[in-house]
Order: C-alpha cells, then structure tokens, then sequence
C-alpha cells in the first residue's frame, strides 16, 4: 500500500533523511522506531506532504506521492496523529473532529465517521462542546486521533501519540487501536518506546540518523542481539 | 452641556466606535491567520469611503449598490495583491520578510493616499443623506445613525455565523491556532491566507460605505486608523469579535467625550496613548509575536 | 624555515592587503572629507545645500541603523528624535537661549524622552516593534499641532537666525565623521556584539549573560541623541519649522528606505543608500511634477518586495570588485586570525573547588504550571558539587521544562532553585547565568549570523569576569580548538551542520565558565564512537574544571559510563532518584519505559536496554 525507496528530505539547508524506505502492504501494522533526532517525524511529515521530498519516492496505491499536496494526500486516504497532537486548543472538541475531515470528498457524508469515533472515545461525546485546549492529556490524543480518523483514511500514521499520557489512558488507547486496526486501517506507529511498540505492530524499521538501518518482523526483532545495539546504542 | 448634547456624542461615539471595530476585526483576521501587520489596513477605508462618497455624487449611487460594487472589488484586488507582493516575502528568511512586509504595506499605504489625494482631492468628504430624523421626545435620532446600527448589527452576525458555522470560517479559526494541525487536516495554507486576506480587505470596504454616511473621510485619514485597529486588537485579543467590539465601542466613545469636554483635535492621540499605556501596564497582552 | 617568515609567506592574502587596503581607505576617506569642507566655500548655495541635506540624511540612517540592522528593532518611529530635537532646539533659539545650549537642550530632551517611550515600546517585538514606532509619529503630529503655547501650533516655528548655511553645514559635516567613527567603535566594543546577540535571539542572549534592557535602552536613547541632533541641524539651516515638514509620514520613511535600499546592518549600507537614494530624489524632485509621495512610496513597496535585504546583499554585488568592499558585513572586519600559542589541551577556566558534602543546586517543591498543564510537579532534588547526574524519563515528563525552570526561561509557578545556597527567584537570567549556570538547547540556538567565533566569544565578553572583544575573540579559540571546530572558525553559525552546531552549544556553554552544566540531549544523532568522545568531555570538565552537570539523555549506554546518579522523571514528577544499577531495578522506571503489558512478557534480559545496564 504504502511504499517508500531511499527518501531524501531536507529541513531548510540541512538533510534530515538520508536513506529512508518503508514498506506497509495494507492491513499491516507496522512500527518506526529510533532514537529523538533520528528523523522518525520527518518521514511522517514527508508522506503526508509537510516536507518536500529532495530525492527518492513514495507511492501509495501504486501512484506517486511526490509532488501531491497535503490536502490531496489526505482526500486519497492518509491521515496523520502528528507529534504534539497540533490540536486547535479554542475550538471545541466537535469542531476539532470536523476539521479532520476538511479534506474529505464529501463532506455531507461526515455522521457515519463522527458516530464511529464518538463510539471508539465515548468521552468525546461527552466532552463534545468544551474547548479542546481543556482537556487532558490523554483525553487530547483521543480527540488527535479521532480527528484524523474522520476522514475515514486507510492509512494512519501515528507519531508518538503516547507523550504526557497516563499509563491508563495507554491502554484505553491501545485498545482503541487494536479495534481500528481490526477495521481493516493499516497503521504505522512511530514509538520510543520499543516494546509498547513491538507489542502493538507485527513489523518494524529502525531509524537512526536519517537512515533505516534495520527491519524484520517482532519476533525477529525481540530475538535479535544487535537490535538493542543499534537501536539502543548499548555496545 | 446638556443632557442631549451628551447623548448625541455618546450615540455617535458607539457608532464610531461600532466601525472602528469592524475594521480592527479585519485587521485581526488577516494577522491570525496571514501573520502579518497590513499598515496599509485603515488607508483602504479611506479609499473606500473617497470612492464611495465620488460614487454617490458623481453618479448618484445608492449607498447599498455601492456596497454591492466595492466590497467583490475589494476582495478581488486584495487577493490579488497578496499572492503578487506579499506570498513571495514568506519564502525569506525571518528578518527579510518582517522588513520586506513593513515596506510594502508602508509603500502601498503612500502611493494609496497621494494617488487618492491627487485624483479626488484631499478634503474631506462624505454621503451625504439627508433622510427625515425620528423623535423620541427629546431624543434625536437620525435615520443615518439606524441605518448605519443597522449595518454594523448585520455585517457583525454575518462575520460571526461566518467563522463559526462555515467550513471557511473553521478552517481560519484552525490556521490561526495551529498552522500545522490545519495543514494536516488538509486545508491549503496559500489559498486560506489569500482568501482571508481578501475578506478583512473587503470588510473595510463595507465599513467604509457605513463610514461615510455619519463620519467624513480624507485620503490621508489611513493610518491613524490603523493605530486605532491596532490598540483594539491588543485589548481585544486577535480573532476576539466580541472583545474587538467593546473595545472599539470604548475607544468610539472616549474620543467622542474627549471631543466635547476638552479639545476635538486631541481625539487622534488618545488611541496612541492608549496603546503605549496598555503595553506598560499589561505587558503580556500582546501575542507572543517574535 | 623561521616561524616569522613562513607565517607570512603562507597566512592568507587577506591580511596584507587588507592593511594595504586600509591605509589607502583611510587617505580617500581624509580626502574625501576635506573636499566636503571645502565645498561650502567653493560651491553654489544650491549644491551645498543639497550635499547638506545628504549628510543630515546619513546622520539620521546610520543612527537608525544601529537599532535596526545591528540590533534587529525596526523603529519606524525614528524620524519622531528628529522632530522633537528639531523643536526643541527652535524653541530654545527663540527664546534667546545661546546656540550650544539650545542644541544641548534639544539632545537631552530628546534622550529622556526615548528613554521614557523605551518602556512601553520595548515590550513589543518584530512587526508588532515595527508598528508601535510608527504610530508615535502621528501622536507627535498632533502634540505639535496642539500644544500651541510650546510649539506655536500649525503656524510653526520662526528660528532667529540669518545666513548660516556655511556653520550649519560644517557642523553636519563634523557630526557625520562622528556618527561614522561612532558607528566603527560600536561595531568593536562589547556593546556592539551585545547588539548582534539581541538581535539573534535575545532569549540566549540573556542566558550567556547579556544584559538585554539596559543594551536597548542604550541604543534607543544614542539613536535618539543622534537623531535629535540632525533635527537641531536642519531647523537651524531652514530657519522654519511646521509639524508637518517634521513629523509626516511621507518624510519619516525616507532615510529607512534609504538604508534598507543598500542594507540594513553593513557598515556602508547607510552611506551608499543616502548617496544614491539622496541624488535620486534630487532628481525626482526636479524633474517630475506632483506624485512625488506616490513615487517614494513605490519605491519603498518595490525594496521591500524585492530587495529587503538591500542590493548590497545581492549575489551579483560580491563579483564587482568596487561594490564587494563596500558590501562587506561587520564581522568581516573583525576576525582575529593571529596563530594560537598556548597549549590546545587547556581551556581557559579555573579549576573550581570541589566539595562532594555542599550542595551546588536545590530544587524546593519545585512547580512549572501552564493554565492547566502541570509540566513540574512539585519536584524536590538536590546536587552535590562536582557530581554528574543523568536525567531521564520519556519525551513530555518535563526534563527540558525543569532545566528551563533553573536557567530562568520560564519562572516556576511556585517553589524555589536554590544555587549555592543562593535563592535564583530574585534574579534575572543574566545574572544567573553569570552566578556559573551554563546550558544547551535541546535543538541548538546559535547567533545565526554571527561566526563561530563570535558565537563563543560573547559568553566571554559578559560572564562574571568579563574580556574586552579582543581577548574574548582570542581566547574563545581555544573553546573552538577544543570543541574540534577550528577549521569553521570564521563561518557564520547558521552555516554548519547539525553536528556542528551541537559542538559548537556545546562550547559555547562551557565559555560561560559554569559551575553547573545543563546539557540538553546533545548526543542524540551521534554514532557510538562520537557518543564515546563526548563522554569523555563530560568527564574532562568534571574531573579537571570541577563543572556540576546535569544531563538530559536518552542513550543509556552514554549516561552508564559516567554518572554518578541518575533522576527518573515521568510526567512531571519525579519517580526514581539514585545510582544508575539501583534505578534500572525500580518497579515504577520499568514500567515507564517498558510499558506494563510489555514487562510481563518480557524476553530475555540479555535485550531489554536497562537490564543489561545492570549485569
């Protein structure tokens, strides 16, 4: 579904990604680990069109994402939980889950995503007409996730979405996950955290200095003794 | 100084005051979502009002067909002006483009006002309505005065129905709290900055039609009025419409009072003051803009 | 080979033909102003005239100059210093006051009155400085209309003068050479570079230990002064004076266009903006009728959308052999290039006494709140000197935020930072970061336009026991030798990598000369052999300089090898606090960076990242 090949991208004049390719096929759950710094949220920014590619390519269903503007990539099916949620803390919880579907063909056909969400996060409904900057941590990510999740994508990219939330919330959030997955979304988490993450995706690539240096399935990975070197830098 | 005397000054000062924050809430609009300080802001009521007063007495227009024309001009020629001279600046670096904006609303605001003044004349000037006045007892009020409420009540609910029910209005709320956030929900950063331009653009065009009724206008009237904007932006907060109104309101009738019980030439400096006095005392009103 | 003779053979060409090149400079330059004096005798009443309002053009740009282009404040307000110098000084003369005290009056005025706008104005910034400047003219507009008894109202001012034409002019002349020399010295003392890191980012500036208020204020009321008296000089040769010949807008603007024509912040971007733009509107003036406002105002519109740097900054400008000297930015004047003679080896920082029994650094119920977000919670810690502590925890529980709570860049909600048995809530970050408390930035923050060099000399220039430029310059060499970057000595910050930059914090923290090192996650993006070698600087200026540092990191294998303690944050609180082989076994660690589900099923301790710590 998603295919990405020795991805170049730069942030001003410096390169962030040197060497960067993924590989999702739909249904899929796959993780992106590696250290801060590493370039994990400049690929997720990449795919969905915040950073111009310098070289390399990314297709999706078969079609090139190069030089597609975020607003077209987002009506083709991706949708991005961002780092730091990027929420619109002024605007109410309901109006933040509209805007996820901003891009969406038909913007009429709303209700359905909107009662599948309010059903995943049931606090949403409750908290539907408070102010998003109110809420909790946890509770803000819910509504993240929700919002990229009303524009009924296929792929969802989710960028640490476990910063500042209580270890309950995780859970209910993994949850949460686990059910949209069985959906038939395919998924790519980036994670710090490498077993949260290795529990949650059946593959992963590592990610260090711009560069995948390492991929396999969890089992592989777990069993692995380099993976904790080059992941954890231990030596 | 009678009791009517007072009145009529605080009914015109509201009024003023009403306008005033029309055109300060457009001012806030662009800045929210476009980040920049459109010097040349109160200089297109100016215009505006110049055109609209030539409009009517040259060729006997009425002030609502006048409306009609000038705010889609507006709009378009403000739309136009951003992708052509304000766009290209955001691709520099952070001091250019601070230096590059200021310049070219600063120009712009020149070449409007002496264009303006060489080609219709730099008095002051108005529309002139002469409608009968309604009595209430002691109370005068003026058609005009109702017509331009009027006015002022209508483009406010429309403005807010505009930015809380529309998916325009939602997409400048989002842009104007999280840029990024806005962006990955698909909305297209350049034609919202645009768009958003172009409509507080257009705003003060209709604000300068009500304007013009009541108040008189001259060529080089711009940039007092965009101080005004400004100070009521600050008290008001950016993207505030209820603030900006009670602010403008306060400053409408504060100049109105200084008018009657000191000197009418003093009005203009009151909202500098105002400013400079608000920054001391409450430092941190102004968005953090660095 | 002699050491004398091979260093001139193979030291860089610049030097010597610089000195060359200097000389000659500064004959063209004597000769140049010796013609200018001569002119007043020799010339027409028109030409001079002309050349005399060139040279109050100059004073009044290149005093603007060093609060925009040195300091990053454009203060569109400027030409408001001209107009109150101006009627300050035509209302001493008519009151029969002599000359010299009547421009006197007019000077200080017109300083104290900068220095009082300076505290409103100075709490806005970029666009929103821009626009509050602006707007004091229109207020000065209408005070001079309507303080009538003072300024006589819309009828303005009759000086009682006759004929001074020659005086006024030799005198603006004088002043120009002044503010030129001025212009050259403030470019070489501290406060010239106190300007430049304002003008970079003044947060920073702060935490090496620039004192940002007084500096703006400083330069405000200089720029005032200078202002003023162009305004005294002018009024004197025009003998008239109205408000609006003095405080219009379309007058105000001219010498900001004039200097952001040619460039903002070059040391001859004022000269070459007013020559050129001067004889432009000369000619403007004479041959085109009307419209003259429309013109300039195109012009400033067509700078600002093309040029806003200024055509000096353009890259055709470096091939023209003339042009390229005269596009040169300050920095480029400054460079100490003189060979190292000391050991590399040595840093230039005392030896600081050690006592593993005394505290260096005291958190007291620290809290960091933003509205409802509580970032620190009540978190309580202590330091010994001389020790190296790791902090860790994931991304969000609040590392950066507390080591922003200690540097003074955000004020704690409630608790207190106790260094040295001193309480920081009364101070200001210069003086904390003067008290010894050094630190990085997670994403580096350098003086962007400014070189290497520059970068680690200022720290230098304003830690507790402060160098002249020329020493600093000199002895943040050795800072750079040591941080491995001496090849990119003279670069400008913004130029190196992301590495680089890393070093370069890095450095410049330590030329602070701290007793307590605040290192925020430098190692991330490093290999394992550089992660080593940075270790090892940690251990260096521990061991040798007797520095306290705190770490922020991630890579476990890095703090392993040389803290003595390690702090575990997890959402704001603090959960584990002790040597590093005791915290890997905390139930509560464990589970922050495994997760609960994960630790049930964890696989052989050989992988997990703590475990191995351990054995």
């Amino acid at each position: 579904m998603l295919n990405i090949t020795n991805l170049k991208v730069d942030h001003g004049k410096l390169r962030a990604l040197w060497d960067f390719s993924l590989r999702v096929a739909p249904g899929e759950r796959v993780g992106l680990l590696g250290a801060n710094g590493a370039g994990k949220s400049t690929a997720m920014g990449a795919i969905i069109g915040l950073y111009p590619s310098a070289a390399g390519s990314i297709e999706y269903d078969g079609k090139p994402l190069k030089r597609v503007s975020t607003e077209q990539t987002v009506a083709g099916g991706i949708a991005l939980v961002p780092e730091g949620r990027r929420l619109f803390a002024g605007m109410s919880v309901l109006e933040n889950l509209l805007m996820g579907a901003f891009a969406a063909k038909t913007r009429k056909d709303i209700e359905g995503p909107l009662d599948t969400v309010m059903a995943l996060f049931p606090i949403l409904k409750q908290k539907a007409k408070q102010h998003a900057g109110e809420l909790s941590g946890g509770q803000q990510q819910m509504v993240a996730i929700a919002r990229a999740l009303t524009s009924s994508p296929k792929l969802l990219l989710l960028d640490e979405p476990f910063i500042g939330v209580a270890p309950k919330l995780v859970d209910e959030i993994l949850d949460a996950l686990r059910l949209i997955a069985s959906g038939g979304v395919t998924m790519v988490l980036v994670e710090q955290n490498t077993h949260r993450a290795l529990d949650f995706v059946e593959r992963a690539y590592v990610i260090e200095n711009g560069r995948t240096v390492l991929e396999g399935n969890r089992d592989a990975l777990l069993n692995d003794p380099t993976f904790s070197s080059k992941f954890l830098g231990l030596e | 100084m009678s009791f009517d005397v007072l009145l009529q000054v605080l009914i015109g000062g509201v009024l003023l005051g009403g306008l005033y924050a029309l055109v300060a809430f457009g001012l806030s609009l662009i800045y929210g979502v476009v980040r920049i300080l459109n010097f040349a802001h109160g200089t297109l009521l100016a215009v505006s009002g110049v055109l609209a007063s030539l409009a009517f007495s040259a060729w006997g227009m009425q002030p609502l067909l006048i409306a009609a024309l000038l705010a889609p001009l507006m709009f378009v020629c403000a739309y136009g002006y951003y992708h052509l001279l304000l766009r290209p600046l955001t691709k520099r670096n952070h001091f250019e483009s601070t230096v590059g904006t200021v310049l070219v609303t600063v120009g712009t605001l020149m070449m409007l006002s002496d264009i303006t003044a060489k080609a219709a004349g730099a008095t002051q000037r108005n529309i002139p309505l002469r409608l009968p006045a309604i009595e209430f007892g002691e109370i005068v009020i003026s058609t005009t005065q109702l017509l331009i409420l009027a006015g002022i009540v209508l483009l406010t609910v429309v403005m807010h129905l505009l930015l809380k029910r529309t998916w325009f209005g939602r997409a400048v709320r989002a842009v104007t709290q999280d840029a990024t956030g806005a962006q990955i929900c698909g909305v297209q950063s350049t034609r919202i900055k645009a768009l958003t331009f172009a409509f507080g653009s257009a705003t003060v065009a209709i604000a300068a039609v009500l304007y013009v009724l009541s108040f008189p206008v001259d060529p080089y009237m711009g940039f007092g009025l965009t101080v005004k904007a400004f100070t009521i932006i600050v008290v008001g907060g950016i993207g505030n419409l209820p603030g900006a109104l009670a602010a403008g309101v306060f400053l409408g009738v504060a100049e109105g009072l200084t008018g009657l019980y000191w000197k009418p030439e003093w009005a203009p400096a009151i909202s500098v003051v105002a400013m400079l006095l608000i920054l001391v005392v409450f430092p941190k009103r102004v968005g953090a803009r660095i | 080979m002699s050491g004398a003779n091979e260093y001139t053979v193979r030291a860089p060409s610049v030097p010597r033909m610089w000195s060359g090149s200097k000389m000659a400079g500064r004959l063209l330059g004597t000769a140049v102003i010796v013609a200018l004096a001569a002119m007043p005798f020799v010339g027409n009443a028109y030409t001079t005239t002309f050349i005399f309002s060139v040279l109050i053009a100059y004073i009044l740009a290149q005093s603007w100059d060093w609060v925009a282009g040195e300091m990053g404040y454009v203060n569109l307000g400027h030409y408001c210093f001209y107009g109150i110098g101006a009627y300050g000084f035509a209302i001493a003369l008519t009151g029969h006051w002599p000359f010299v005290v009547a421009l006197g009056f007019a000077v200080v005025v017109t300083g104290l009155v900068a220095l009082f706008v300076s505290v409103p104005l100075f709490r806005l910034h970029g666009d929103y400085f821009a626009f509050g400047t602006l707007a004091l003219l229109p207020l000065m507009e209408v005070l001079a209309y309507n303080l009538t008894p003072i300024t006589n109202g819309a009828d303005g001012v009759v000086l009682p003068v006759a004929q001074v034409l020659k005086p006024a002019y030799l005198l603006a002349l004088a002043a120009c050479v002044i503010t030129f020399l001025a212009t050259l010295r403030i470019n070489r003392v501290r406060f010239g570079y106190a300007l430049k890191s304002i003008r970079n980012d003044e947060q920073v500036a702060e935490t090496v230990g620039v004192r940002i208020g007084p500096v703006k204020r400083k330069v405000l009321v200089l720029s005032a002064v200078f202002g003023a008296l162009a305004g005294a000089l002018q009024a004197w040769q025009m003998s008239y004076i109205d408000p609006a010949t003095v405080f219009g807008l379309n007058v105000a603007l001219v010498p900001v266009a004039m200097v952001l024509f040619a460039g903002s912040g070059l040391r001859w971007g004022p000269l070459v903006g007013v020559v050129v733009l001067a004889s432009m509107q000369q000619w403007l003036l004479v041959s085109v009728q009307g419209y003259q406002a429309a013109l300039y105002g195109l012009t400033i519109l067509l700078i600002g959308r093309f040029m806003p740097g200024g055509f000096l900054r353009a890259k055709w400008v470096r091939r023209v052999p003339l042009l390229s000297s005269l596009a040169r930015e300050h920095h480029e004047y400054n460079g100490e290039s003189a060979p190292l003679t000391r050991s590399t080896a040595d840093l230039p920082l005392k030896r600081l006494p050690v006592d593993r029994q005394k505290p260096l650094i005291e958190l007291q119920d620290v809290r960091m709140q933003f509205g409802g977000n509580v970032a620190v919670n009540d978190i309580s810690l202590k330091i010994m000197q001389g020790e190296i502590i790791g902090l860790v925890g994931p991304n969000g529980s609040g590392k950066t935020t507390l080591f922003n709570c200690i540097s003074r860049v955000y004020t704690p909600t409630a608790g207190r930072v106790m260094f040295a048995g001193q309480d920081l809530s009364q101070l200001g970050r210069d003086q904390i970061a003067r008290l010894g408390v050094g630190r990085t930035y997670q994403i580096p923050r350098p003086f962007g336009d400014l070189t290497v060099q520059e970068n680690i000399a200022i720290p230098l220039m304003f830690g507790d026991d402060p160098l002249s430029p020329r020493d600093a310059l000199r002895e943040a060499r050795a800072f750079v030798e040591y941080a491995e970057l001496s090849p990119r000595l003279l670069a400008r910050a913004d130029a190196l990598s992301v590495q680089e930059k890393k070093a370069l914090e890095f450095a410049r923290a330590l030329a602070c000369k701290p007793r307590l090192l605040l290192v925020d996650e430098v190692a991330s993006g490093l290999t394992p052999a550089e992660v080593k070698r940075f270790v090892e600087h940690i251990r260096h200026v521990r061991d040798r300089y007797g520095i306290t540092v705190i770490w922020v990191e991630h890579i476990f294998s890095a703090l392993q090898q040389v803290v003595d303690r390690v702090i575990v944050l997890e959402q704001g609180s603090l959960i584990a606090d002790g040597a590093l082989s005791d915290v890997v076994k905390d139930e509560r660690v464990l589970r922050t960076y495994l997760g609960t589900a994960a630790a049930a099923h964890a696989p052989q301790p050989a992988i997990g990242p703590l475990a191995s710590g351990a054995a």
